[in-house]
């Protein structure tokens, strides 16, 4: 057998050099691992596609007989009664999520600059462990935690105290449902939830951009904030929103912590006390119910549609903007 | 040759793949088929549904288990829709369901079969500063739909008759259940879906939420209000009396809210009304196999020694005969 070193390659020998009779298993590894590559992705994307199509059929019924302004403008949640609004449960899901954002991408964003630009090595590698067993905790000890710990909080202190303070002249802030369960306890889990994720891409983001962009600004005098602040939004910008928009990607599904705390109730939310509910909330509470009640099958694969679509448009939109931002 | 581990992992990788794709498509088939010729085998019994059912069916499964070691059980509480669900979609063998079979279940073939009577009973926190008036007066049916159902009764100063107002905090279940349905047929609703409240998600995260909030009331299923153990009301809770005449005051016999025997002893005779007191059903698809068969008439007949530790009601002879007759 010929050996392949770098000057046969670099001849015009190896031109002639049947790769078959070279080394036939390499053909063979080759055209396996690339069919078998190509057949994963295409079933990974194909899966979209299906899911959507399926969700489609077994929603066509309710989609046929209601108009869809209809269900997605009226906010009465009857099934037993026919009545399908599924305004109260995205007006839920958006604000869930918008509240979960404002506590976490500020603070997220911080984090992840200080461990990619302020932290020591050492530190660095002690902080980055704990960061990431955050993103591994299971939703539903998210959920436990917001129950025994959030709930009480607001109900016992943050409830009362913004009702005293904010209440009287900004209605949002008004303590409309004295429980404690409600948009900001869900927001608070959720953001809590969120933050690891953030962390994490943007530290990676930030640790791509190349040392000397930093080196040849803090030789021009820049000090560190500067430095970071140019590198941030020039040349890891991009980066840093596709880490954000992870994050929302991640509020808008969420499922089990929120649904834990955000009291489950189908009616729009006016204050930040108010209870809310969620899109997959709806779902994963009622699909065990629904094979007995007309139709009710038919609406909650209508949810899962919108929330996949609802979904892929928070995507495409944030990947264009993301090529905007960053040609 | 310095390729080949590598090129044998990816080989190996492609042909494991290639296996996973044919079982998946081959595999269930074999297994019923294997299963239909030698029946006498280890056998698995996968159970899901009501929490009202949850606690006694495993004290079932285990004592059963005991006589007949080649029957296992897997067991998992979910609510009662759950189990309805996943029985008629085949996921599990027999469903606990704690309400009666709808008739467009019954349509798909829902096998009801009644094994014991438990209840929900109404719950409040312990530290509830209205405790003693509440357990003098009782709570009467309609300042409680007043309270879950119309939303008219915000306030513990309307359902007292007093001058406070202070707020009620309503729970209720978010997820299916078959408590919901019941608290709500017997505040005069249809469905789970007309009673008000926040909704926390299954029976005990309900207990929990209202053993957090001095101001909550709640609803839960006797196994979840009273601790198995004490057969007490779970510390912080208590239990909301129910005027069932309506003076205004709890006589002697409408108080049997102490322990869990006392209240048992009420549904047996009937004291405590149907619903919310009410019949538990395990529910198959379709008339039950021999080996479910077997184990129903165990908990008819043996297994009915068990309800009344568990804190449950006895199906009475009539009760009793009916289901048997049930069985193929």
């Amino acid at each position: 057998m010929e050996v392949i070193t770098k000057e046969t390659i670099r001849s015009d020998k190896i031109i002639k050099v049947n790769p078959f009779k070279l080394n036939p298993w390499r053909r063979l590894k080759d055209l396996l691992s690339g069919g078998l590559m190509s057949i994963v992705i295409t079933a990974i994307l194909a899966l979209i596609l299906i899911m959507g199509m399926l969700l489609l059929v077994r929603s066509w019924p309710i989609m046929s007989t209601y108009p869809l302004r209809e269900l997605l403008t009226s906010t009465t949640w009857r099934p037993t009664r026919g009545e399908f609004g599924f305004a109260p449960f995205i007006v839920g899901s958006l604000t869930v999520t918008l509240i979960a954002g404002f506590i976490a991408v500020i603070p997220a964003l911080l984090s992840g600059i200080y461990l990619a630009e302020y932290t020591s090595r050492r530190s660095r590698s002690r902080l980055k462990p704990l960061l990431d067993l955050l993103v591994g905790i299971p939703s539903v000890v998210y959920g436990l935690w917001g129950i025994l710990f959030i709930v009480p909080l607001i109900r016992d202190h943050a409830g009362p105290w913004s009702d005293r303070v904010l209440g009287g002249t900004f209605p949002f802030f008004a303590r409309t449902n004295p429980s404690g369960y409600g948009l900001l306890a869900g927001g608070f889990v959720l953001g809590v939830m969120i933050f690891p994720i953030i962390v994490a891409v943007t530290d990676e983001v930030l640790r791509n951009v190349p040392r000397e962009m930093r080196e040849s600004l803090q030789a021009l005098g820049a000090t560190r904030w500067e430095a970071t602040k140019v590198v941030v939004f020039k040349a890891s910008l991009p980066g840093v929103l596709a880490a954000v928009v992870l994050g929302f990607s991640r509020a808008f599904g969420e499922t089990l912590a929120v649904m834990m705390v955000v009291g489950n109730n189908p009616n729009i939310p006016a204050s930040l006390f108010d209870t809310a509910y969620p899109l997959p909330a709806l779902i994963a509470n009622n699909y065990s119910e629904m094979m007995s009640i007309p139709m009710y099958d038919s609406a909650l694969m209508g949810a899962a549609l919108l929330l996949l679509v609802v979904i892929l448009f928070f995507n495409v939109v944030a990947r264009l903007t993301i090529m905007r931002v960053s040609r | 040759m310095p390729f080949q581990p590598k090129m044998l992992r990816i080989v190996l990788l492609s042909l494991t793949l290639l296996l996973l794709v044919a079982c998946g498509g081959s595999g269930p088939a074999d297994s019923d088929s294997s299963a239909a010729d030698q029946p006498p085998q280890q056998e698995t019994l996968a159970i899901s549904g009501a929490f009202a059912l949850f606690p006694m069916v495993t004290v079932w499964a285990e004592e059963y288990q005991k006589v007949n070691p080649n029957v296992r059980f897997d067991i998992q509480a979910g609510g009662a829709g759950k189990g309805m669900t996943d029985v008629l979609a085949g996921a599990v063998d027999i469903a606990m369901v704690s309400r009666e079979l709808r008739p467009i279940e019954l349509e798909q073939e829902a096998y009801g079969v009644p094994v014991t009577i438990d209840a929900v009973i109404g719950t409040l926190n312990a530290n509830n500063p209205y405790l003693e008036q509440i357990q003098t007066q009782g709570i009467s049916r309609e300042t409680a739909t007043g309270i879950w159902i119309t939303g008219d009764i915000t306030t513990w100063g309307q359902a007292l008759g007093i001058d406070d107002d202070t707020p009620i905090n309503v729970y209720t279940r978010s997820d299916a259940s078959g408590a919901g349905e019941m608290w709500s047929l017997f505040l005069g609703g249809d469905a789970q879906e007309d009673v008000l409240g926040t909704a926390v998600n299954a029976d005990p995260g309900l207990a929990e939420a209202v053993r957090q909030d001095p101001l909550g009331v709640g609803y839960n299923n006797i196994g979840f209000a009273y601790d198995q153990t004490t057969e007490l009301p779970i510390a912080g809770l208590e239990i909301i009396p129910i005027d069932l005449n309506g003076d205004g005051r709890l006589s002697d016999d409408e108080k049997f809210y102490d322990t869990r025997d006392q209240l048992t002893a009420a549904i047996a005779v009937e004291i405590y009304p149907f619903p919310p007191a009410r019949v538990l059903y395990l529910v198959t698809k379709g008339e039950p196999s021999p080996t479910i068969v077997d184990f129903y008439r165990w908990i008819l007949n043996e297994g009915q020694a068990f309800v009344p530790d568990a804190g449950y009601v006895r199906l009475n002879e009539a009760r009793l005969t009916e289901a048997l007759s049930l069985l193929p």
